[in-house]
């Protein structure tokens, strides 16, 4: 089967902006999923284990136990909001065809691809401000290095909007794009490090989350609040550098040969 | 053809085939569509028609072949070649987050275009097809011919050279196929190329010039109206008295003639003057008394059911 030779090429930059736009509509449209789950659940969490049961745990990483969640907290909403950004836009366009009116349009794949990624990236910004205004009013805490804080949102946002890339075009029914999160993305956030330093663990476990891709993506990303981290910073920038790209080639290769959007 | 166009191809496709596992939906389709044409491509369900339309527009992958619009490669030129081309699919496809004015705003948006002036063309697109009331809603609130309508403003908002129309008119009332009908033809008079599908003969045979008329994925005709109108020619229709009883005397049966019992009536396809003169003396001569002689000119529909066997 010969392929569409149109996966590369920056030439239609309207068209980005106007697909970047299009997302962004369609996150403000239904705004209300987008802003108060993180609002909620990071309040309840803060409450509950940081100031509650995190009164009787003694400092982590140099920081009170409240302060310790708040980036493990934005990590697990930047995860799950910009996976299910790209793989619900991604499979509504499938199945009310929509999708179409990119498909006939001058679009590259990587530029289908990027104002997805773009869409996710934004979302995942002010999701990552939003929590960090509530940590900040409810337990003081602010990133010590901004360059980090904004450039880890930004990175896992683009790995978790290409996953979802991925998953938008793999499901057949909209239950599959749940099943990853179920099964997948909410354990390995769980227990990557949102809620303990894996110095706390007991030896196997601790070596099993060598093997959680989140652990690193969290060590990283909390680094810029504690300036401390569990495994060094390169080793954790290199693996989520790495899955990034990875994902990225993967989506762009899906969107170019058309999988499942040009049969 | 249009006087102001050269008489270049729109649309040239050559031995496209489209394969899906063991299945062949088009089997080496070719065809010439010159510019300014109206180009009806016609064929029963299934016939390949919808596949052959993706495979132009970009939404399926060819097996092999070619496919070039206004001279451009669909596969090595694709940018230039998808900016010429609009398509008003068969099924719905609107994005269901945006207001149907949006619709035409992003759409252009995504083949490159912005600013007042695509603003003030999806103004008066909305306008032209009576959807100004309704700019401000999403596409589920309009009623069918209006989104039917909508396919067809959203279509033209890149202001494309070739306008590809799959069964523009499926599920619209009467009135509003006739609407639509005069909106083409204005279309088409002002220059833009356009190919129809549809599944209304009468309606392929009063707008389009040319007709290819597929089947099992493959041109069975490719020719214009006229002519496929032609080859079956008009028929004789002489209505006797009284009925005939048993078979067709053999000099009445020997003029290839059918007999439809109901009306009484026998139908002859040849129409010349002489023809019919010995027709008529024939069937005279045979003792029946003739009570009316009609000539038809064949449908389009005839000749359809002629080459689509199924």
């Amino acid at each position: 089967m010969s392929l569409p030779l149109d996966m590369w090429g920056f030439n239609n930059p309207v068209g980005l902006v106007t697909l970047t736009k299009r997302e962004l509509v369609r996150t403000i449209k239904v705004l209300n999923q987008v802003i108060w789950p993180p609002i909620i659940t990071t309040i309840l969490y803060v409450l509950v284990f940081g100031l509650g049961l995190g009164s009787q745990v003694r400092a982590i990483q140099g920081v009170p136990y409240a302060a310790f969640l708040i980036p493990g907290l934005i990590m697990l909403q930047v995860i799950d909001q910009t996976y299910g950004e790209s793989s619900s836009s991604l499979f509504q366009g499938r199945f009310m065809l929509s999708i179409q009116e990119l498909l006939v349009s001058p679009l590259s794949a990587v530029e289908i691809v990027t104002g997805f990624i773009l869409a996710a990236v934004v979302r995942a910004l002010v999701i990552a401000l939003l929590i960090l205004l509530v940590g900040f009013v409810m337990v003081h805490t602010l990133p010590q290095n901004w360059s980090l804080f904004f450039g880890m949102t930004i990175v896992v946002a683009t790995l978790f909007g290409a996953i979802g890339i991925i998953f938008g075009l793999l499901a057949e029914k909209f239950d599959h794009i749940a099943v990853f999160t179920t099964f997948v993305i909410t354990p390995l956030v769980f227990v990557g490090g949102v809620f303990t330093s894996a110095k706390f663990l007991p030896p196997v476990v601790r070596e099993i989350s060598f093997f959680n891709p989140m652990f690193y993506m969290i060590d990283a990303f909390r680094y810029s609040f504690t300036g401390r981290d569990d495994v060094p910073l390169g080793l954790s920038l290199g693996i989520v550098g790495i899955l990034t790209v990875v994902s990225l080639g993967v989506a762009l290769r899906m969107i170019g040969m058309g999988y499942k959007l040009r049969v | 053809m249009n006087g102001s166009h050269s008489g270049e191809s729109a649309l040239r496709v050559t031995n496209l085939v489209k394969r899906y596992g063991d299945f062949v939906a088009v089997d080496g389709v070719s065809l010439d569509v010159a510019d300014g044409d109206f180009f009806g491509f016609l064929g029963p369900n299934g016939a390949g028609k919808t596949t052959t339309i993706n495979a132009i527009v970009g939404l399926a992958t060819l097996t092999s072949g070619t496919i070039e619009i206004f001279g451009h490669d669909i596969v090595r030129e694709w940018r230039a070649a998808r900016r010429l081309v609009g398509l008003a699919p068969q099924e719905y496809n609107f994005d269901r987050y945006l207001s149907i004015r949006d619709v035409l705003i992003y759409q252009a948006g995504y083949y490159g275009l912005r600013g007042a002036a695509v603003r003030r063309r999806a103004d008066d697109l909305l306008e032209r097809f009576d959807l100004h009331t309704k700019a401000g809603d999403t596409f589920m609130r309009l009623s069918g011919g209006m989104k039917r309508r909508l396919s067809l403003a959203r279509a033209m908002i890149h202001e494309p050279q070739l306008l590809i129309l799959d069964e523009p008119t499926a599920g619209v009332d009467v009135e509003l196929r006739i609407e639509l009908w005069d909106l083409l033809r204005e279309l088409n008079a002002s220059g833009t190329t356009i190919i129809l599908t549809t599944h209304y003969l009468e309606e392929a045979e009063s707008l389009c010039r040319n007709i290819a008329i597929v089947e099992g994925g493959k041109v069975v005709a490719m020719e214009s109206t006229e002519k496929l109108l032609g080859r079956r020619g008009s028929t004789l229709h002489v209505t006797l008295e009284s009925p005939i009883g048993g078979l067709l005397p053999a000099s009445i049966a020997a003029r290839k003639a059918a007999y439809d019992a109901t009306t009484r009536t026998l139908l002859f396809p040849e129409t010349s003057p002489k023809a019919v003169a010995a027709i008529l003396g024939d069937v005279q001569a045979e003792g029946f008394t003739i009570e009316d002689v009609n000539f038809a000119r064949s449908s389009l529909q005839d000749v359809f059911l002629d080459l689509v066997k199924h």
